[in-house]
């Protein structure tokens, strides 16, 4: 029976190739682009860290399950993930932020940067996961991005535009982005689940997720080949305050997003794309991708996940690209703030 | 004697009573039966919480339900009340206890001064359901876990989102059909 199934479904996978999605052969190669992106990200967070110079210590101080601890950490180098390790492997598995000083959210791969008490977050996390829900949809909308660039043909050339701020509440998570050779195109159901299946193969190879704050110049040199990253870039970096554009990296996919991000992609349990949407906007046509997903630990019955896939199909009230607009430049201008946290 | 008086005789207690009492099988018959009772009350009074079967332990709910109320209701100078609990409690200290802890403690109480819970039975050893009594308010740990809220969890938020669209969309057809309403009635006439 199992068998059959698996059968079934490379012959759904060899049918649809045909037609736009690719085959799981050409999802592999890295194409030029990628190579020279994730050069430049390679130097530049070996840069940034070689820069940490002399090394000094930090004391890092954890309250809560398994067990009260004090660690001697270092300076600008380890990372909440590093601190967990030295606790326990739970904490590793389940965490996907972290709370400093019970008011900064930091990713878990981003280096400590003075004494702090540490706390980790995750998807039952009491009284409220409500951080950590954000965190999560955002990485969803930025693994989806991921996924839209490699799943369709070559000739096709998707280019990301952005995702809206991550709201859960309504109901899915989004990504916008243009499909130049695809004026008008409505996915099939299988198209659908090839990407969902997509999601969680990407999701399944466990990447983290590197963070790392570059200068403009640099987002630039990286997003040259995207005419829309291109020109929200400038704006972001206006609105930030130490002038860095957020970079984050999963495997060998980059995007600009203020963060924060999980940790690890492998915190994604059950997700569905539901729906693609044709989005007419200033920019041009641009296609909404939808979807819903739950994180690893979060079990729910099928019957309750098939209400949450049906809601996701609907439209996502999220701003569209075009109504960012304020009255003073009329260029996309993404919300960016240096550092979330709590108010 | 009308319906109202009786009310005022005996306390209406917050548990569900049995239309008959339990046997408790015992070799020296019913006198045997209040000796156990006896024994029981007192030490519900004195650790505050038992595991004990089922049948007994159900059965000594009602009496130290009625024994907690008549305190509180009589207070300890009120000469029947006394002699009761004189006859039930074994250890004369725990009389202090009753009128001076426990009434105190039950005045304000709103529901049944005791809580039932059934317990494990260890099969194959014990075949009897087994049970745990306990008086509210004990200084013990809960023996139920505390319930998580769970209501801010991920699955929970897109659920209740999901309700509220659902019912929006409802309510929409539902106005729009009583709108449209009136119209037809108008055509047929």
């Amino acid at each position: 029976m199992k068998r059959f199934g698996s059968c079934l479904y490379r012959n759904y996978n060899y049918t649809l190739s045909k037609r736009y999605v690719s085959m799981s052969k050409e999802f592999e190669i890295k194409s030029e682009i990628l190579a020279y992106q994730n050069n430049l990200f390679d130097k530049e967070q070996k840069r940034q860290r070689e820069a940490v110079g002399r090394i000094e210590k930090i004391t890092v101080n954890y309250n809560g399950p398994p067990e009260n601890v004090v660690l001697s950490m270092n300076k600008g180098i380890s990372t909440p993930y590093h601190c967990a390790k030295h606790i326990s492997e739970m904490l590793i598995k389940r965490s996907g932020l972290a709370l400093i000083d019970g008011i900064h959210l930091w990713d878990m791969h981003r280096p400590l940067e003075s004494d702090c008490e540490i706390n980790f977050m995750h998807a039952q996390y009491l009284p409220d996961p409500y951080h950590f829900n954000r965190a999560y949809w955002r990485s969803c909308s930025l693994i989806l991005g991921a996924v839209i660039t490699k799943a369709f043909r070559e000739d096709i050339l998707p280019t990301l535009h952005s995702f809206p701020s991550p709201n859960v509440k309504s109901g899915s998570f989004v990504y916008d982005v243009e499909l130049s050779n695809l004026p008008e195109w409505s996915p099939s159901d299988n198209e659908l689940r090839i990407l969902s299946a997509n999601m969680v193969k990407l999701a399944q190879k466990s990447y983290q997720f590197d963070r790392l704050p570059v200068s403009e110049e640099l987002a630039l040199d990286i997003f040259q080949d995207n005419k829309f990253k291109k020109e929200q870039i400038p704006n972001i970096v206006q609105q930030s305050v130490d002038k860095k554009v957020i970079l984050y990296r999963i495997g060998d996919h980059i995007d600009i997003s203020r963060g924060p991000m999980l940790g690890n992609t492998d915190l994604l349990g059950r997700c569905t794309i539901a729906a693609v949407h044709r989005l007419e906007t200033k920019d041009g046509n641009l296609y909404r991708f939808q979807g819903v997903s739950l994180p690893k630990n979060i079990m729910l019955n099928h019957f309750a996940y098939s209400i949450l896939e049906q809601r996701a199909k609907k439209i996502n009230a999220a701003r569209l690209p075009d109504q960012y607009l304020n009255d003073l430049n009329d260029t996309f201008v993404p919300q960016f703030v240096a550092e979330e946290t709590i108010a | 004697m009308n319906q109202a008086e009786i009310s005022q005789l005996v306390s209406k207690l917050r548990i569900r009573i049995n239309p008959r009492h339990k046997n408790l099988k015992n070799p020296e018959g019913p006198q045997g039966r209040l000796k156990k009772l006896r024994k029981t009350l007192t030490a519900l009074f004195k650790y505050e919480r038992l595991e004990l079967n089922y049948t007994l332990a159900d059965e000594t709910r009602g009496y130290a339900e009625r024994l907690i109320s008549e305190a509180i209701r009589h207070g300890d100078t009120h000469k029947a009340t006394m002699e009761m609990a004189d006859y039930w409690i074994e250890e004369k200290q725990l009389i202090h206890k009753l009128f001076k802890v426990l009434a105190p403690r039950f005045s304000d109480y709103k529901t049944s001064y005791t809580m039932l819970y059934r317990a494990p039975k260890a099969y194959p050893d014990i075949v009897y359901p087994r049970s745990i009594i306990e008086l509210r308010g004990n200084p013990f740990p809960p023996i139920l876990s505390q319930k998580l809220d769970q209501r801010n969890f991920i699955h929970n938020v897109l659920l209740e989102e999901a309700k509220k669209a659902y019912r929006a969309e409802k309510y929409e057809q539902i106005t729009k059909s009583l709108g449209e309403q009136p119209k037809v009635e108008v055509s047929d006439k």
